[in-house]
């Protein structure tokens, strides 16, 4: 378990976190994306504070911002899509064609 | 070293759950039929409990239409592994601690959590109408209790200054938490109650679901879904005793056996609140859990707060 | 020995992270596919305590298993195809989505393996939930504060949102179904095409009536 493999492992939460967030057309799974990339963050984070920060309190309190901003992004989303839901009764982001002009 | 390291631990939880399963499903048949004045001699028969299990086991497996094989396979082991976990982190002794973790009491809450989602699994994946309503229901008086849960562990977390539980149960050699908290225990046998949908919160496998998640079960995995849910409210008892009556501390025996007979006794308070307190309907207790048992327990917060800072 | 068996535990995790997390966008069911992202987490979280992070992990363990709950119940709440019964694929953009994913993984690894970072390592007397605790509530109580009220703020705006009350009058009035199409008329939900189908119905009865 070096630096170099937990980051690789990092990165590619990372990137599928990204292909979900660009390729889902519903908005629940494209904040499925959102939170895969986070979680590969979360690791980063601890991966850095653990191995090359010398274990400085503030390693562990960058994740546990990321924990916070993580139930943001879903707390918001899901309201956002409600609020959506609501008045177009759409839960695809393809169905916001208003949003483009 | 592995022996005794490795074997004893998981063979001590593993045994005390099973064998306590058995235990509770006599007591609760034997003290169902004394309510119920049902035939006596039959109940309290001590081998009740094995003429149910090859009862069980002998039942032929009916499996509903499409189901999701895999999860309906395994949610009954996965709630049962949880209460492993659970029991994994109750200290026996001062020297005997299966697993002696430093957020012992952040686990316990993350068990709680992850059995909302195994019972959901469980529900949703029979594919049928009334197991998936049960789950549901589940699901929301779960988000409902939870909360209550966490601010009472965190008001035992206090006095201890540390989430170890090995910690806590020092914490009260002078005086044990349900003395000191009087909130503390009643809001956490409530949450007992929810964990395992026991008594009057079983809305999830409820007579008016026509027994809900249980509705499709039958044969081994029936069997399974039942030990693990007696296997939980064991571990509940365990983990009560442990962190409102003292846990092992306790003057002539010795400690593992003062724990076994706390549990005993919160496992029979249980077995009791479960025959006697008055059944609601779920959407009365959602109200009653947001409205009156959350502020409850913020108090106790706030009351143990208050003890720890004077 | 104990070294080993931490490596084995990683690898196995680190394969179950990554595994879970590429299946939860394979998968039809959107239930399957919020507990595959729990898995993930989880997988996550056990790597944390390997990092000796005993906190965050567990943490980690109690705040995913909320998340991903809810999410499942928003799932079939919103979804067509809530339990998954039919395949089905709903993504844009694919091939453009996969490219990007990798092209970030390889860069990411590039920086991992040929990146200069100090050989550092937390030293082995460190408690780090006293640590993380004291700097909460001690250096950095602002920080954490700041989350706080950002959470309470999340609140207030996630119920102002999702409330029935719009600004101006019911939240859904005069809403209307997506076309099928893009820029198409709108779909009809299965209660309107039935009442449709019995008003024609009924035309025809008086019609009948009419003309007997």
């Amino acid at each position: 378990m070096t630096l170099t493999m937990l980051l690789i492992v990092g990165a590619a939460l990372i990137g599928t976190g990204l292909y979900g967030a660009l390729s889902q057309q519903s908005f629940v799974m494209l904040m499925m994306g959102l939170e895969l990339m986070l979680n590969g963050i979360m690791l980063y984070a601890v991966a850095f504070w653990a191995l090359a920060g010398h274990g400085i309190p503030e390693g562990q309190l960058l994740t546990i911002i990321v924990m916070a901003v993580m139930a943001i992004e879903m707390a918001m989303g899901f309201a956002l899509v409600v609020a959506v839901f609501r008045t177009s009764q759409a839960d695809t982001t393809e169905a916001l064609q208003d949003l483009k002009h | 070293m592995i022996l005794n390291e490795l074997l004893l631990p998981i063979f001590v939880v593993l045994i005390t759950l099973i064998l306590g399963a058995g235990v509770v499903d006599y007591l609760h048949h034997a003290t169902s039929a004394l309510g119920k004045q049902m035939s006596l001699r039959r109940s309290l028969n001590p081998l009740a409990p094995l003429y149910r299990l090859g009862l069980a086991l002998s039942q032929q497996s009916v499996i509903t239409e499409h189901p999701d094989r895999l999860n309906l396979r395994l949610a009954p082991a996965l709630y049962f592994a949880l209460a492993a976990l659970g029991l994994a982190v109750v200290p026996w002794s001062a020297d005997f601690i299966p697993a002696d973790l430093v957020t012992g009491m952040v686990l316990w809450g993350a068990v709680e959590v992850l059995a909302t989602v195994v019972i959901f699994l469980c529900g949703w994946s029979a594919n049928a109408h009334l197991p998936l309503l049960g789950a549901y229901r589940y699901v929301s008086l779960g988000l409902s209790y939870m909360l209550v849960s966490m601010f009472v562990l965190i008001g035992v977390a206090l006095p201890a200054e540390s989430l170890q539980l090995s910690a806590v149960v020092e914490s009260q050699r002078e005086i044990w938490n349900v003395l000191r908290q009087p909130m503390g225990l009643p809001l956490f046998l409530i949450v007992g109650l929810g964990l395992t949908f026991w008594g009057p919160l079983d809305f999830a496998s409820s007579p008016d679901l026509d027994r809900g998640i249980s509705a499709d079960q039958s044969g081994a995995s029936r069997l399974v879904w039942q030990l693990a849910r007696y296997a939980m409210l064991v571990a509940f008892s365990f983990m009560a005793a442990t962190v409102f009556l003292g846990g092992w501390l306790g003057p002539w025996l010795p400690g593992p056996l003062w724990l076994v007979l706390k549990a005993t006794l919160v496992l029979l308070i249980l077995l009791w609140m479960g025959h006697n307190l008055p059944v609601m309907t779920p959407d009365k207790f959602i109200s009653v859990a947001w409205v009156l048992l959350l502020p409850l327990s913020f108090v106790d917060l706030i009351w143990a707060g208050a003890l720890a800072l004077w | 020995m104990v070294g080993i068996w931490t490596d084995i535990t990683f690898y196995l995790c680190a394969a179950i992270a990554v595994f879970s997390g590429w299946r939860v966008f394979r998968t039809d069911s959107m239930v399957r596919a919020s507990f595959l992202l729990l898995i993930s987490f989880l997988a996550v979280g056990v790597i944390m305590l390997l990092l000796a992070a005993v906190y965050l992990g567990t943490a980690l363990f109690f705040m995913m298993a909320v998340e991903m709950m809810v999410m499942a119940l928003f799932m079939v709440m919103f979804m067509m195809n809530p339990a998954g019964l039919n395949p089905m694929n709903m993504v844009h953009q694919p091939w453009v989505a996969a490219l990007l994913g990798f092209a970030v993984f390889t860069g990411l690894s590039l920086v991992a393996v040929y990146g200069e970072f100090p050989a550092n390592p937390a030293p082995a007397d460190l408690d780090p939930v006293r640590s993380l605790g004291r700097e909460l509530l001690g250096d950095s109580m602002l920080v954490f504060e700041s989350a706080g009220i950002a959470l309470l703020a999340t609140m207030i705006g996630t119920v102002v949102l999702s409330s029935h009350r719009g600004r101006y009058g019911p939240a859904n009035e005069g809403s209307e179904p997506p076309g099928l199409d893009p820029g198409g008329p709108p779909a009809k939900s299965a209660a309107q095409k039935q009442q449709q189908r019995e008003e024609q119905k009924e035309q025809e009865e008086d019609k009948q009536d009419h003309d007997q």
